[in-house]
C-alpha cells in the first residue's frame, strides 16, 4: 500500500526539537503540520533522562524530562498538528518530498517546509575501537539508560563506565542507587566531558572515582565480561607504559559522546559544517537548501534543553512563513568563529532582528568576554565568568548593534 | 566565609561565589545566571538535599514503569535509603504527571510524585 499526502510544513523527529517547532508552526499560520515520529511516542531522549534539571530557562523552575515534554506534548495536541508515531523518515529530496516507512507501508508526503530535528544518537563501540573479546556486558550509558528508566531491565552488579559524557555520569548515580557497585568513571581526555553539575550530583556525592587521562586498553571474558584493563595516556593520546592495571567487573558502559543524526541532511545534499558535523544555517534556521530547516540537537549539540527548545520554535515560525509566504528575510551578514571558540552559530544573519547567538569555546576559560568584532571594531561584548567546552555558550544581540556592521561581516571570539 | 558552590540545578552548573556566615546565613551569591541558585546555594551550605529521581514498576500500563520524583529535595544522606523504602513499591495504571505514588516515602516531607502519564494498556 503506498499513498501520497500533502503538508505545509511536515517535522522529522518528536523530540523536544520537533514538538516545540512543530507548535510554532501551527501559531505561526501553517494549516496542515505533520510531526513524524519514528517511536511509538513522542519526547524523544526526554523519555529516559527522568532526572530533573529541565526547563530553568522557559518555566524557571527544574522539571524532570518526561515532564517538560509532557508539557510541548500537550502544546501540540492543542494546537492540532497531526503527529505520525512509528513513522520513519527513509528519504527526503530537494524538492521536499519526503518519503516514510510505517505500519501502514511505504508513504509519501510533499512538504511546503521541512523542519529536520532528528537529534543525537550514542557513539558505540565501533567508534572508539577497544582491544579484546567481545563478550556480553558492554553496552552503551543510553542503551543501559533505556532499559532502566524504560523497560524494566536491569543489567550488571559491579560496572566500569568508560567515557564522562553526562549520559555516564547520570547512569553512575543511577546504577548506585539501584544498588550496583560502580568501581570508577575512566575519561581518556585531561579533562571531564560532562557537565559539572553531574561531577558533583552523580560522582562526587556517591565517592565514585573519576579517572583522567586514562582509558580502557583491553576488555576480558570468553562469554560475559569478567574486567577490563585500564592504563594512562600521555598528552598524545599514547599510551602510558607501566600503568596498566586489572579491574574487576561485570559490566562495561560506554558514555563516549553523541552524534547529531545527519543521514537524511547528508543524503539531501544540504551543506554542513565539519566541526558540529550539522547544518550551516542562517538566522531562520534555513539551510543552504531552500525550504528546509534544521534546529536541536541535530544541529548542535545542546547540554540545556531549553535552548534547544527556543531555537526550534523559531525555526518551526520561519517554516511556517515560507511555506505560506515564500519569503524569510535574506541573510547576507556572513558570521565566523574567531580566537577561543571552536564554533558559533548561525552562519549568516540578516540584520533585522535580535539573534541569539550559540557557541562553544576551546577550553577552559575564567574571566572573559566574548566579543563582536565588524571591521576591526566591536559591536558587542559579554563578560563571561566562566566558559568550559562542556557548555553551550548563548549571547543574545539586539538588533540595533547591527548597524556597526560593516561589508556584511561579523566575526565573535573571546577576548580578555 | 567565602566559598565556590557549583549550583546544580540545571546543566549551566553556574560557578557561584558565595558570601556566608554560621550564623547569618548566606549573604552574597555572584556568577548564577538565575535565582534559582539562591536557595540552592544556602541548602548546600547548611542543609545539604537533593531531588530523588528514579522509577517504579506499574502494574496494567501501556508503560512498565512510571517515572517518579521526590516532590521537594530530601537530605542528601538519605538518597540510598529513600531507594530501600520504596523498594517493593508498585504503582497503578492509569497514572497523572503529579499523581502522589507515596506520601512522605522517607518521613521528611517528600511525597514521591509521578512524572509521566502511564494509560491503562
Ligand atoms: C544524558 C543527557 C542528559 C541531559 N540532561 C539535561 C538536563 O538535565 N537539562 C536540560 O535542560 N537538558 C538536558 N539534556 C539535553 C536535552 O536532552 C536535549 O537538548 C534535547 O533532548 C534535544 O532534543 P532533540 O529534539 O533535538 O533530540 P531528541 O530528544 O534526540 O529527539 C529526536 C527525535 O527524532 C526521532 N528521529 C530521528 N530520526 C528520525 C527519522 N529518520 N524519522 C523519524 N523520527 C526520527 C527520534 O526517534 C527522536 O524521538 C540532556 C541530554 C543528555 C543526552
Ligand atoms: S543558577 Fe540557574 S542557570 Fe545557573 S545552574 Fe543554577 S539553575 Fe542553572
Amino acid at each position: 500500500m503506498s499513498s501520497h499526502e500533502q503538508a505545509d510544513v511536515a517535522v522529522i523527529g518528536g523530540g523536544p526539537a520537533g514538538l516545540a517547532a512543530a507548535a510554532e508552526a501551527k501559531a505561526a499560520g501553517a494549516s496542515r503540520v505533520l510531526l513524524l515520529e519514528r517511536d511509538d511516542r513522542v519526547g524523544g531522549i526526554l523519555n529516559q533522562q527522568v532526572h530533573d534539571g529541565f526547563g530553568t530557562k522557559v518555566f524557571n523552575e527544574a522539571l524532570t524530562g518526561p515532564e517538560y515534554a509532557a508539557i510541548y506534548e500537550d502544546r501540540v495536541n492543542e494546537r492540532e498538528v497531526e503527529t505520525w508515531l512509528k513513522t520513519h523518515v527513509i528519504n527526503v529530496t530537494k524538492d521536499r518530498l519526503i518519503t516514510v516507512h510505517s505500519d501502514k507501508g511505504l508513504r509519501t508526503i510533499e512538504a511546503g517546509s521541512v523542519v529536520l530535528s532528528m537529534g543525537c544518537r550514542e557513539r558505540t563501540r565501533g567508534a572508539i575501537g577497544t582491544a579484546g573479546t567481545r563478550p556480553a556486558g558492554v553496552f552503551t550509558a543510553g542503551a543501559v539508560q533505556n532499559y532502566m528508566n524504560v523497560r524494566n531491565l536491569a543489567v550488571g552488579r559491579k560496572v566500569v563506565i568508560l567515557g564522562s559524557g553526562d549520559i555516564g555520569l547520570i547512569m553512575a548515580r543511577r546504577l548506585k542507587l539501584e544498588g550496583a557497585e560502580v568501581v570508577c568513571v575512566a575519561e581518556i581526555l585531561p579533562q571531564p566531558s560532562g557537565i559539572g553539575a553531574n561531577l558533583v550530583r552523580c560522582l562526587e556525592d556517591f565517592d565514585i572515582p573519576l579517572y583522567l587521562s586514562t582509558t580502557v586498553v583491553e576488555i576480558h571474558g570468553k562469554s560475559r565480561v569478567t574486567g577490563v584493563t585500564l592504563a594512562e595516556v600521555g598528552p598524545k593520546m599514547g599510551e602510558k607504559k607501566g600503568t596498566r592495571r586489572f579491574i574487576e567487573c561485570d559490566t562495561l558502559l560506554l558514555s563516549v559522546g553523541l552524534i547529531p543524526e545527519n543521514e537524511l541532511t547528508n543524503k539531501i545534499g544540504i551543506i554542513t559544517n565539519p566541526v558540529t558535523t550539522g547544518a550551516v544555517v542562517d538566522d531562520s534556521f534555513r539551510t543552504s537548501v531552500p525550504g528546509i530547516f534544521s534546529c536541536g540537537n541535530v544541529l548542535q549539540v545542546h547540554d540545556v534543553v531549553d535552548y534547544a527548545t527556543m531555537e526550534s520554535e523559531k525555526a518551526g515560525t520561519a517554516a511556517a512563513i515560507w511555506a505560506t509566504t515564500g519569503k524569510l528575510p535574506d541573510a547576507d551578514i556572513k558570521v565566523s568563529a574567531g580566537a577561543g571558540l571552536r564554533y558559533v552559530l548561525p552562519a549568516t544573519i540578516s540584520g533585522t532582528d535580535a539573534v541569539d547567538f550559540t557557541m562553544r569555546s576551546w577550553r577552559e576559560e575564567h574571566d572573559q568576554s566574548v566579543i563582536f568584532k565588524s571591521g576591526g571594531e566591536e559591536v558587542r561584548r559579554l563578560r563571561m565568568p566562566h566558559m568550559e567546552p562542556a557548555g553551550m555558550i548563548r549571547v543574545r544581540v539586539g538588533k540595533g548593534r547591527f548597524r556597526r556592521i560593516v561589508n556584511n561581516e561579523l566575526t565573535v571570539e573571546v577576548g580578555a | 566565609m567565602n566559598s565556590t558552590v557549583i549550583c546544580i540545578v540545571c546543566p549551566v552548573s553556574c560557578p557561584c561565589e558565595v558570601e556566608w556566615t554560621k550564623e547569618g546565613g548566606v549573604t552574597k551569591v555572584e556568577n548564577n545566571q538565575c535565582k534559582l541558585a539562591f536557595e540552592y546555594v544556602e541548602g548546600e551550605l547548611f542543609d545539604p538535599r537533593r531531588m530523588l529521581t528514579t522509577s517504579v514498576p506499574v502494574d496494567g500500563g501501556n508503560w512498565p514503569l512510571v517515572s517518579v520524583k521526590s516532590h521537594v529535595p530530601i537530605p542528601k544522606d538519605q538518597m540510598l535509603n529513600a531507594m530501600k523504602a520504596i523498594g517493593d513499591l508498585r504503582a497503578k495504571a492509569p497514572i497523572k504527571v503529579g499523581d502522589v505514588i507515596m506520601p512522605d516515602f522517607i518521613g521528611s516531607g517528600a511525597d514521591l510524585v509521578a512524572t509521566r502519564n502511564v494509560a491503562v494498556a
